[in-house]
């Protein structure tokens, strides 16, 4: 274990060296760009034995650590907003493949190159699981739990790992890096299922397509696939503090200072961050309000949610993102999980952060004030912009 | 180069699993049979959609459209880490797939000099789709895209120069190839497995759906076309040493070649001549560069 002051982009490349990742590709954008400088230069010293292929552009890249990872490759990719959606097409096939690759996704926000989650939230159809994170310790050990989720055989399913452009890509702060030994010891090597080499293969993939019977199937083998995330996710995360001595809630979620609350404001990504100094704050002041932190979008905690609606009388979801004329990802998702409660806590829609927008501790602050009201009964506006 | 070889050294061995889901007298079916016999069966097989002219014995792998240099880049690179660079990872794709949404990876493939194999089965047009027209369609074709009006006389530009446009990333190996001439071709595959990074084969496959011939003519079809210096036979190595495989004393005029095929029916005198003008052309520079050995990209 060692200690290294590093920016958001490094700690990625680091955690693709520490997975001795075999095959990684991609393709430079803001704010995603020194990733593939790090990776240039890792493969250039010869850090491990790896293969970098820089490409040109990003379809090819998802399409190069699609086939090798189908050939029997570790892989990862990374990129940024626009760089995402041009890989849109591919991702669907890595997804229906059921490829275990991962990637890094550096939030880029696509009205503008400031950061927000409209990036990822638009592959949410590709059949992937998509995780958001805070600081550049949780985007290290975060991918390195990717991999061990994605390659377990009852999941299978590519993952994308979240984290805001500029504000932790070019960022620097202290991060704790395991030893080799430890994680080669606890994420074993990649094997592919099935071997697509010419004296491994299994005949009966020779054809074209998923072959007859019900063309519904193959969906519903995918989403199932994708909800195991959930067990095998908070399954890793206790490994991975017992071997590496940290943890992010139970993988799904992250409550923070949850104890005594009586509402929970639920945010991604860095901005979480700046929730906990708001919370740090309120409760000193007596006010009775909570983080949940949103890690895993797909699949979504919805029995941890249900867990926590029990206790609590409020909700405040703030949303990074925006789906134009339907509203806040999370919000949606958050009150259909809720649906079939029978006491429902209030729910609130805050949409904060677009286009990079600040949001600060006294957003949090009246964020938190606005949820505590409505959860008394006052009356306060469902939908509110920061 | 590729050396010459003799009907009877023609591997006896099908890679194909017969009958396949082709037309009749489909030329990207035979284009399959023919390379993958001299391919064999240490292959993992990419494709992209196209027609689905044949199943091989060999894995088959797949992804979109306009990713097969990504895929074959993927598939060799991981073979290179997990230490199998003994499976030769070869894309079979047709000329939309080359020319046209998948020309951008595989020119980026070739300019990574990638240790790849591309066979390109060109019917001259997206038949997969029913005949419309293609980067790889000739002039005056006439296609389900390019129908015949006041206002159309087939399609109006030539056909791209895909193996010379390839041939100008300085790959080790571009050639064209055709179903007519199966030594020939088996010989430039059998090349191909003897040499290291990107290499590439352009086989012209009459269509007889959408080059509107009876389904018994593909073999004369296709062989007029290399006769009549429409489709010439060529090697060219590192984008400069150049070889042409067929010469003969003298070309056919392109009617033989254009006659048959209803895509072309509608042609004057004019756009015929027009035709075979650009058809001698060629010819000439190919004899130049042959006779020279090289070519000047």
């Amino acid at each position: 274990m060692s200690y290294e002051v590093m920016v958001g982009n490094k700690a990625a490349a680091t955690a693709v060296k520490l997975a001795k990742v075999q095959v990684a590709s991609a393709f430079p954008i803001t704010p995603q760009t020194t990733i593939t400088q790090y990776l240039s230069e890792m493969y250039a010293a010869g850090e491990w034995d790896f293969d970098f292929v820089n490409v040109e552009g990003e379809l090819t890249s998802q399409v190069v650590v699609q086939a090798a990872s189908k050939v029997g490759a570790r892989t990862f990719t990374c990129t940024s907003g626009p760089g995402l959606l041009y890989m849109h097409h591919p991702m669907q096939v890595t997804g229906s493949s059921r490829l275990p690759v991962v990637m890094a996704v550096v939030h880029r926000g696509y009205k503008g190159m400031q950061p927000d989650h409209s990036d990822l939230m638009s592959q949410q159809w590709t059949g992937w699981g998509h995780q958001y994170v805070e600081h550049a310790q949780e985007i290290l050990d975060s991918l390195l739990m990717a991999y061990k989720v994605a390659e377990d055989a009852r999941v299978r399913i590519p993952i994308a790992v979240g984290y805001d452009g500029y504000v932790l890509s070019y960022t620097a702060e202290p991060v704790e890096i395991p030893d080799q030994g430890g994680v080669d010891k606890w994420l074993p090597p990649y094997k592919p299922m099935p071997s697509v080499l010419p004296d491994e293969v299994d005949p009966t993939t020779f054809s074209r397509g998923w072959g007859g019977g019900d063309p519904q199937m193959p969906w519903k083998i995918h989403h199932e696939a994708v909800l195991k995330i959930e067990d095998v996710l908070k399954e890793t995360m206790d490994s991975f503090e017992k071997t590496f001595g940290r943890r992010y809630g139970n993988g799904m979620i992250e409550p923070y200072k949850m104890e005594d609350a009586e509402c929970a404001i639920i945010a991604m990504g860095t901005i979480a961050g700046t929730c906990k100094a708001a919370v740090d704050k309120m409760q000193k002041e007596g006010k009775k309000v909570g983080l949940i932190k949103l890690r895993s979008y797909i699949p979504f905690p919805v029995k941890d949610f249900q867990e926590w609606a029990k206790k609590l009388d409020g909700f405040a979801v703030v949303d990074r993102s925006i789906c134009p004329g339907k509203g806040g990802p999370v919000f949606g998702k958050l009150r259909g999980s809720l649906y079939d409660l029978e006491e429902k806590p209030v729910t609130l829609q805050f949409h904060a952060g677009l286009g990079g927008k600040e949001v600060r501790v006294h957003d949090f602050e009246m964020i938190g004030d606005k949820i505590l009201k409505a959860a008394k009964g006052g009356t306060v506006e469902q939908v509110t912009w920061i | 180069m590729s050396e010459r070889i003799t009907r009877a050294q023609i591997p006896i061995s099908e890679l194909t699993i017969t009958p396949g889901s082709a037309c009749q007298g489909c030329g990207a079916a035979l284009a399959a049979r023919l390379s993958f016999k001299a391919l064999g069966p240490n292959v993992i097989r990419h494709g992209i959609p196209c027609c689905p002219d044949s199943v091989t014995q060999t894995p088959r792998v797949g992804t979109v459209f306009e990713g097969g240099g990504a895929q074959l880049t993927g598939t060799a690179r991981a073979l290179k880490a997990i230490g199998r660079e003994d499976v030769l990872a070869v894309g079979f794709y047709g000329d939309g797939g080359t020319y046209d949404i998948g020309f951008q990876g595989l020119s980026a493939a070739a300019e990574r000099n990638e240790n790849i194999i591309v066979i390109t089965k060109d019917n001259e047009a997206y038949m997969n789709t029913g005949n419309q027209r293609s980067g790889a369609t000739p002039k005056y074709a006439r296609t389900s895209t390019n129908p015949i009006g006041p206002r159309s006389r087939g399609k109006p530009r030539p056909k791209k120069n895909i193996p010379f446009i390839f041939a100008a990333h300085y790959v080790p190996y571009v050639g064209t190839a055709s179903v007519g001439f199966p030594e020939d071709l088996i010989a430039k595959v059998t090349y191909m497995k003897t040499i290291k990074g990107f290499r590439m084969l352009i086989v012209q496959s009459p269509c007889p759906v959408g080059w509107r011939f009876d389904p018994a003519k593909t073999i004369e079809i296709a062989r007029s076309s290399v006769q009549s210096g429409i489709w010439p036979l060529y090697e060219i190595l590192d984008g400069k040493t150049f070889k042409l495989n067929y010469k003969p004393k003298e070309l056919k005029p392109v009617t033989e070649y254009l006659s048959p095929q209803a895509r072309f029916r509608h042609m004057t005198e004019d756009e015929i001549a027009d035709i075979q003008e650009t058809a001698t052309a060629n010819w000439e520079n190919l004899l130049k560069a042959d006779e020279m050995g090289r070519l000047t990209l």
